[in-house]
């Protein structure tokens, strides 16, 4: 969030409120000004024909029965109740009477009443002129603009505190707890739950919906969190097992799911090391199919490959579990690694091999075709080195195959 | 010999509790002529017959009549007098009566009567509605506005005041539209004007019994009607504010204007005696005087209800002429009334009176 300067939404819409009532109460002062002017033009209307009609036949008799006191009273009376500015009545006999503002004496005459002799017809007997009074529309648009002006303020005013009361109480303060809430939520509290301490009401309002949004998103965290785990462990358990296929596939291999070349000579030199190391027994059959270059020439590559897969899965079969090893030296020579295993008994072990071979056809395209081996055995001696031993073996199979082919030759020490 | 010994014992110890006691609400101010001349001539009459009187002045404050009654209603009742003489100014009676009534203390009502219809249905007849009160006396004030318009009427003839029109122009300044008394005056007037047949009333207004503003609304008049020379008027002080206006037009009361008033201030005696007043009848306020011997007639046994009637209205006034002025200023011109013998005139002190005769002019003789 930027850091801007913090203004709560009660304060802006107080704000906003207050920038509208003074725009109406712009309108409402234009307003009554037209309407003070209107009201004011009437009612000195109304009050001249009031005047015309109550006032001068009640003038008429005072001056008749020559009662100045009364007379007086009068012009005063009419210059109080009708806010006229100021009166003068010329008596016939000269005399003088005035009420009202003295100050406005010398202004304009607005209207002029002939007074006439009670009864006795067109006879005049004096004259009522009313001054102007400009005082009266600024009084009269001053009680209506002040009146109009403050009923609205005060209005608005209340409103404002009742937005301002309604939004702290409703808004602000449970969207601050809130607030406060989600900044000091930690992984290891995400399920401590979100409670809003309100007063109580009826109606779902935002705020709950707010409080109900974040509760569910708590709810959906935690269980995401959860799930996150498992999921960590199958993926590590898949990456593993992919390590190991492509750590076998490395190894083994692909035709005939024997150990390659490559890992022979590594896993080769590890086995004589342990040999010398604890001083045990280890011989290896360096075998070779015979006729193998005839096979791949007469019936196909991939018919040789069938015979190194037969050759490869018999050796496997035959040779003893977690023990003896199988390697394809290359092209259709493989050699079979035989730790714990004198020469005696190795030669037993080649022996059973090239029978088993010799009594076994590989069945191509359901056209078995006879398949034999040559096996050259040696037994590693002390302090000689694994190139010596296979030497010797190779060696071993040369003589073999020199001999006529599947069979069986120790190597010569 | 009761008589006498009451007679005797009234004229040694006045002041004694037993003394009949009176008490006379007047409305007028306590420097008001024709109120202290009345006030004295009770005083007289009261000192004559041996009753105990207390004069309480409402100085023209009409209201303050009204509440003078109430205290009297207040007052313990050793201290409440036998009788309130009153006064129906301003309207104010029938209120009077209707406190003293409650507080049951005897009035009685001079100078004026009940006369709108109204007031009447209000109060009844005397000791009726309201039992304590015993009657009224009043001077026959229409006799009064008669006598001196009249009078006016036949100087100004004789001086030929005639207006364009050949009738004789006449302004009228009465006293005031509630006081039946000035009502009574106007229509006295008015019979005469009816009588003489070439007179205009041009017009009459109210000038609330003083100088000053009969004075202001004559000049008003004046200039409102200039062929107006004739001024008749309810009472001196009024008709002395229009000659004061009148004079201030350039004009001389007496020759080339002509005034008419009531009542007998010295003043007006005097103005009767130089011309400048044309008439001027008086003599009525003897009125409070009468009531006094009335009611004591009342207070020894002798009702006046039976021989006179419960509500009198006596000609009292006299039509004054410069020699009759003359000898009332020598008589009474320091208003002093202790002359006259009221016990002349008291049934109880005189048997011989069958009725009573309240004529003024009998004082002058």
């Amino acid at each position: 969030m930027p850091d801007t300067h913090f203004r709560s939404i009660a304060q802006t819409l107080n704000a906003r409120i207050w920038r509208w009532a003074t725009a109406c109460a712009m309108l409402i002062v234009l307003g009554q000004t037209m309407v003070s002017w209107q009201e004011v033009t009437s009612r000195f209307e109304n009050e001249l024909l009031d005047i015309q009609e109550t006032n001068i036949p009640l003038l008429s008799v005072s001056v008749w029965d020559i009662e100045p006191k009364v007379i007086q009273w009068q012009l005063d009376n009419l210059t109080e109740r009708h806010s006229l500015g100021f009166v003068r009545l010329t008596v016939e006999s000269g005399q003088i009477f005035v009420a009202g503002n003295a100050s406005l004496a010398q202004s304009k005459v607005l209207r002029t009443f002939d007074v006439p002799a009670p009864d006795r017809g067109t006879r005049i007997i004096g004259h009522l002129e009313i001054m102007e009074n400009p005082g009266v529309f600024f009084r009269a648009w001053m009680q209506r603009v002040g009146v109009a002006v403050l009923a609205y303020g005060i209005l608005t005013l209340m409103i404002c505190v009742l937005v301002a009361y309604v939004l702290r109480r409703e808004l602000e303060w449970p969207l601050r707890h809130i607030a406060r809430f989600a900044a000091e939520l930690t992984p290891d509290r995400l399920s401590t739950p979100l409670t809003v301490e309100r007063p109580k009401h009826r109606h779902q309002d935002e705020i709950d919906l707010v409080v109900t949004g974040f509760q569910t998103l708590q709810q959906g965290l935690n269980r995401h969190v959860a799930n996150l785990d498992e999921r960590v462990r199958e993926r590590t358990r898949e990456l593993e097992e992919a390590m190991l296929s492509i750590q076998r596939l490395s190894q083994v291999d692909s035709l005939t799911g024997c150990v390659n070349r490559r890992h022979f000579n590594e896993r080769i030199l590890a086995e004589a090391e342990r040999v010398g190391r604890y001083e045990r027994k280890l011989s290896v059959l360096f075998c070779d199919i015979d006729h193998f270059k005839q096979i791949n020439d007469t019936l196909g590559h991939l018919a040789g490959d069938e015979v190194l897969r037969a050759v490869g899965r018999i050796f496997l079969m035959q040779v003893r579990d977690d023990v003896d090893w199988v390697a394809r030296y290359g092209g259709e020579e493989f050699v079979v690694v035989l730790p714990e295993t004198g020469q005696a008994e190795a030669m037993a072990t080649g022996e059973r091999l090239r029978e088993i071979l010799a009594s076994t056809p590989v069945e191509l395209a359901q056209c078995p075709i006879p398949v034999t081996i040559s096996i050259g055995v040696a037994e590693l001696r002390t302090g000689e080195s694994v190139n010596e031993l296979l030497a010797r073996a190779d060696t071993a199979l040369y003589a073999a195959k020199a001999a006529g082919r599947n069979r069986v030759l120790m190597a010569r020490g | 010999m009761r008589h006498v010994v009451l007679w005797l014992t009234g004229w040694l110890c006045p002041q004694l509790v037993f003394a009949m006691s009176v008490v006379f609400i007047n409305p007028g101010k306590s420097d008001e002529v024709y109120w202290v001349s009345a006030a004295r001539a009770m005083e007289a009459a009261a000192k004559s017959l041996g009753v105990s009187l207390q004069v309480m002045y409402a100085e023209r404050d009409h209201p303050k009549a009204i509440e003078i009654a109430r205290t009297i209603a207040a007052r313990t009742p050793a201290l409440r007098p036998d009788y309130v003489v009153f006064t129906n100014d301003y309207g104010t009676g029938p209120e009077i009566m209707r406190v003293l009534d409650e507080a049951r203390i005897k009035h009685f009502m001079a100078f004026s009567g009940i006369f709108e219809s109204a007031v009447r249905q209000k109060v009844g007849l005397p000791r009726q509605q309201y039992s304590a009160w015993l009657g009224s006396l009043e001077p026959k004030a229409e006799e009064a506005g008669y006598l001196t318009a009249r009078e006016l009427i036949q100087v100004a003839r004789r001086a030929k005041a005639f207006g364009s029109d050949g009738r004789l122009h006449m302004l009228a300044v009465s006293g005031d539209r509630s006081t039946p008394t000035s009502v009574r005056r106007s229509e006295g007037m008015r019979r005469a004007i009816a009588e003489a047949g070439d007179v205009v009333l041009d017009q009459e207004i109210h000038g609330a019994w003083g100088r000053e503003k009969a004075a202001e609304q004559a000049a008003w008049l004046y200039q409102r009607h200039p062929e107006a020379r004739l001024i008749w008027a309810g009472n001196d002080l009024m008709a002395f504010g229009a000659m004061q206006s009148w004079r201030a037009r350039g004009g001389k009361p007496g020759k080339d204007a002509w005034f008419s008033a009531i009542n007998t201030s010295s003043e007006a005696m005097t103005a009767i005696q130089s011309g400048e007043l044309s008439a001027l009848a008086g003599g009525h306020f003897i009125a409070g005087a009468w009531a006094l011997v009335m009611l004591y007639d009342y207070h020894h046994g002798r009702d006046f209800a039976q021989e006179e009637g419960l509500e009198l209205n006596q000609s009292m006034f006299v039509l004054f002429s410069p020699t009759q002025a003359a000898r009332f200023q020598k008589r009474f011109g320091n208003l002093d009334f202790h002359s006259i013998d009221f016990r002349r005139f008291s049934k109880v002190l005189s048997p011989q009176i069958k009725r009573y005769d309240f004529s003024f002019s009998q004082l002058l003789n």
